[in-house]
């Protein structure tokens, strides 16, 4: 063995386990350290991470943590008790109904679903049935709706989304999607492929909507109603659905007292301010 | 009493090893067997025929129709797309690196592709989906780049720096002398490269190869960003610009949200036993491949130590064509309809041709300069995707990057404050999971290559391993998930995920190790044997040290995928943000790729953010790719035959 071949080993286990004692500095006493845990959508993921921040900084000795990996994640371990809390962005299942009879839903907010394309597109509304024709390969091309003789690239959410099941449920009518749609897994990708697509269109949630996209109004009778957190309120727009927080027999104690801060007028508002609708 | 302290002690040391290639072994059929359970209630409630030949996959309908028939046929399409982009240029690469450049550039050049490895899958998927799809689109004209063409184009340069960097070593590692005795009788440079060397390290450029698919095919984070997902069939078959779903993209997309437990759930893991046999295809097709290049070469079979037997090489190739014809039935039975003999036709001819001109190696002769020129751009095209890519990463993340960005917790969802505790977290996983997985990983591979009688169950062993390679990295999260957190209740912890990456990267580890080691010539064992030394100290004193630059790589390339995988870990053991750092393994942590996961998907307005997240995992892995890069180089310099 050649010995000036172990100073890069000594090297890298020096810094290793600097890196582990490093950890075991400036955090003071943890005897009094109250953990709260938390898993699941990361749709719901942004509410609950502002509101734990804030409630952090009311609560010295709280310590929050929150990890995503999709609502039957959250399910699950929230059924099995692994975690406190667990996030849903759809209803139970009923397999998951009667694994888990105990599990408690409790509503913290809902999301409206915009339609969006292209800066490029001229169109600017649609109607519901419009949006069923697109989604359904009756509309393969823009100039049908009175726009640009472009190719319709129809991007969607994956079939174990609840974005897309309330979709299907609302504005489907449980009909199947149109084979060439593109599937996405998050609201994040379908806006990046709209951004970068001429023909795309597709659905998020209303915290996306920025500059970069065009947001499509929906007819609703002779009313074009714009997909606006208050619009979703007071019930004029009509695509959106529930985000859920499941508790394993009723939430107690810490969990109770955290889901009653998000539920709080001040916890409304953090729902809002993420571009959520307050309930 | 000397020698028999000496015996004692040669056979504990044979028993650890026979013990760490036990556990390595353990743990491989241990996933395959939970793979195997969960995906059978799918294959008992909807019938195998019928998820394999349906063609469609709308699992959530009414009613749910569970037909893979398109997802096969895109896994295969987007595999043969990136092979036929990734083999010929990495073994170019290797063949410049190890023969052709200035041996002042190989350990540059071989550490930049290297880095290429580093890059986080996440990474590549964005930068496919923003950059490449983007390009395709316009450059062809096409009302979508998201295609075929971008999935096989991402896979293939996600498995160059495997493909490249274990085919150098094992391309450096032909001795001297064959070389020298092919020179010294008047074959020219490019004679020898193609008559004695290659073929000399063809059982290393074969195990490159399938490590490389292996991390194609098991790919989710970035080919699920790129193809489109539509689980249609390309018309024509040949339309490289459709969209196309894969297998590990299905995964990877509905995975995180189905109700375990569901028929859906089951459905997907009957998708992953699929898939796992494809590899097993696939797999079993490189090792026909070389069988028959083996033959060409060595018309006699003169190697003792050759990596296949000569009765098992007639097994082997029975498999294989047996395979074919499987292939063939499978595609003439489910496109028996109106357009299906053409289609399938076509598929089968594409495939027919890869083999082809794999099995016959076209290259004509007397050719040197032209060849040389071929292998010199593949290594160019190799730097030029590298510094695109680098570029890209770099020139959007420097704009993140501040002294609190780095040394801060994160605020406002990651969109203020820094990624401290992502930074820490990832080096305690990244670091676990190679104590967890080199000692078993190095002692496996030595044991199979050094120990290990060649027979049924060691075939069985090295295909059970190389399988578990290119099982998507999703499967070992959920594996994690179900076992590590659920069962053995670690919760969601440090520990459970360093297992989790540990196990992913077991089987790159064993089997460049193996590799490595096989590599040296038989002649130094027999004369270190000769003047009386045991069989451990040949090993310890004689084998290991010239194995182990090859050994290193396969760590290297073993970190690079466990910083960058986000699947593996984000079940088991991260949290978006966390107050405090991890104070026991059984605390969760924050990780570099899932923070940047989160970021680009779920949380709006944090894009800024995100590409600094990319680029410290890039430097991250960089230094410590710099530190075992330097200990390669000092065992290179010091050890030649």
């Amino acid at each position: 063995m050649n010995l000036k071949a172990v100073i890069p080993v000594a090297v890298i286990v020096v810094v290793i386990i600097g890196a582990y004692t490093g950890g075991l500095f400036g955090t003071g006493d943890r005897s009094e350290i109250q953990t709260l845990s938390v898993q699941g959508s990361t749709t719901v993921l942004p509410i609950v991470q502002k509101a734990a921040e804030r409630y952090m900084d009311l609560h010295a000795t709280v310590n929050i943590q929150i990890s995503g990996g999709g609502s039957s994640v959250g399910v699950k371990s929230a059924g099995e008790g692994t975690v406190d809390i667990g996030m849903a962005s759809r209803e139970l299942k009923d397999a998951e109904k009667n694994e888990y009879p105990d599990l408690k839903v409790i509503t913290i907010a809902r999301d409206g679903i915009a339609l969006i394309v292209n800066l490029s597109n001229p169109i600017s509304g649609v109607t519901v049935e419009e949006v069923k024709g697109i989604y359904d390969g009756t509309y393969t091309n823009w100039s049908e709706l009175g726009g640009d003789d472009v190719d319709i690239v129809v991007v969607g959410r994956d079939s174990a989304s609840g974005t897309r099941e309330f979709f299907w449920e609302h504005v489907m009518k449980k009909e199947d999607f149109v084979a060439g749609m593109l599937e996405k897994n998050s609201n994040g990708a379908v806006k990046q492929t709209i951004i970068q697509t001429p023909g795309a269109v597709g659905y998020v949630g209303l915290g996306y909507i920025d500059s970069t996209i065009k947001v499509l109004t929906v007819k609703v009778g002779d009313e074009e109603v714009e997909p606006t957190i208050e619009n979703v309120k007071n019930g004029s727009y009509p695509i959106s659905r529930n985000l859920y927080l499941l508790v394993k027999g009723g939430p107690e104690g810490l969990a109770k007292d955290f889901i009653d801060f998000i539920l709080s007028d001040e916890g409304q508002s953090i729902v809002q301010e993420e571009g959520f609708v307050p309930v | 009493m000397r020698g028999s302290r000496h015996k004692s002690a040669e056979r504990i040391i044979e028993k650890l090893l026979l013990a760490s290639a036990t556990i390595a072994v353990i743990i491989v059929f241990f996933i395959i067997l939970y793979l195997f359970r969960d995906a059978y209630p799918a294959f008992k409630e909807v019938g195998l025929v019928k998820i394999l030949t349906g063609m469609k996959w709308n699992p959530v309908g009414e009613p749910p129709s569970y037909g893979a028939y398109p997802l096969v046929v895109g896994t295969v399409l987007v595999t043969l797309g990136a092979m036929a982009f990734s083999i010929p240029l990495g073994i170019g690469s290797a063949i410049f690196i190890s023969e052709i450049a200035p041996s002042r550039l190989k350990p540059g050049f071989k550490f930049l592709t290297e880095l290429l490895s580093g890059i986080p899958s996440v990474v590549y998927g964005f930068f496919g989906l923003v950059v490449m799809t983007t390009w395709l689109r316009i450059t062809f004209n096409q009302p979508t780049g998201e295609s075929w063409l971008a999935g096989s184009i991402l896979l293939g340069i996600m498995a160059l720096p495997t493909i490249i960097s274990v085919s150098e070593d094992a391309i450096s590692s032909v001795p001297t002398d064959y070389k020298e005795a092919s020179l010294a009788v008047g074959a020219t440079k490019w004679q020898t490269i193609r008559n004695v060397v290659v073929p000399s390290a063809l059982s290393g450029i074969t195990a490159a190869i399938i490590l490389g698919i292996g991390r194609a095919i098991g790919e989710t984070m970035a080919v699920m960003m790129v193809t489109g997902n539509a689980a249609v069939l390309p018309e024509p078959i040949t339309n490289v610009f459709s969209p196309i779903r894969t297998i590990t993209g299905t995964l990877g997309i509905e995975m995180g949200e189905v109700a375990v437990g569901s028929s859906h759930y089951h459905a997907l893991f009957a998708l992953a036993v699929i898939l796992f046999v494809i590899v097993l295809l696939v797999n079993s097709s490189a090792l026909g491949v070389l069988m028959k290049l083996n033959e060409k070469f060595n018309p006699t079979e003169k190697k003792s130590r050759g990596w296949i037997p000569r009765a098992a090489a007639s097994l082997l190739r029975r498999a294989f064509w047996g395979a074919i014809v499987v292939v063939i039935l499978y595609f003439a039975y489910c496109r028996s309809g109106v357009r299906g003999s053409l289609e399938a036709g076509l598929v089968l001819a594409f495939f027919s041709v890869f083999v082809i001109i794999l099995a016959h190696h076209p290259f004509p002769r007397h050719e040197q300069t032209a060849f040389f020129a071929a292998i010199s751009g593949s290594a160019v095209v190799v730097l030029i995707l590298l510094g695109v890519i680098l570029y890209y990463i770099v020139s959007k993340g420097i704009p993140a990057i501040s002294w609190e960005f780095l040394t801060q917790p994160p605020r406002d969802l990651g969109r203020g404050g820094g990624i401290f505790p992502a930074i820490v977290g990832t080096l305690y996983l990244i670091g676990g999971a190679m104590l967890i997985a080199v000692p078993p990983g190095v002692g496996a591979g030595i044991y199979l290559s050094e120990y290990a009688r060649e027979g049924k169950i060691t075939r069985l062993i090295r295909a059970g391993i190389d399988n578990l390679n290119g099982t998507p990295s999703i499967v070992f999260g959920l594996f994690g998930f179900a076992f590590l957190v659920l069962y053995l209740n670690f919760g969601i912890s440090l520990l459970a995920g360093m297992i989790t990456l540990g196990v992913m990267v077991l089987p790159t580890i064993v089997r460049t190790t193996e590799e490595a080691v096989k590599s040296v010539p038989q002649s130094l064992r027999e004369a270190s044997l000769a003047v009386g030394a045991t069989k451990w100290q040949t090993i310890r004193n004689v084998v290991v040290p010239p194995a182990a630059p090859g050994v290193i790589t396969g760590i290297i390339l073993s970190v690079g995928r466990a910083a960058g995988e986000t699947a593996p870990i984000m079940f088991t053991a991260t949290v978006f943000s966390q107050r405090f750092l991890p104070h026991s393994p059984l605390d969760p942590v924050m990780a570099l790729p899932y923070h940047l996961f989160v970021l680009t998907t779920s949380i709006p307005n944090s894009i800024q953010n995100a590409y600094g997240t990319a680029l410290v995992l890039l430097v991250v892995v960089l230094l410590i790719y710099a530190a075992a890069a330097m200990i390669r180089f000092r065992y290179r310099r010091t050890v030649r035959w």
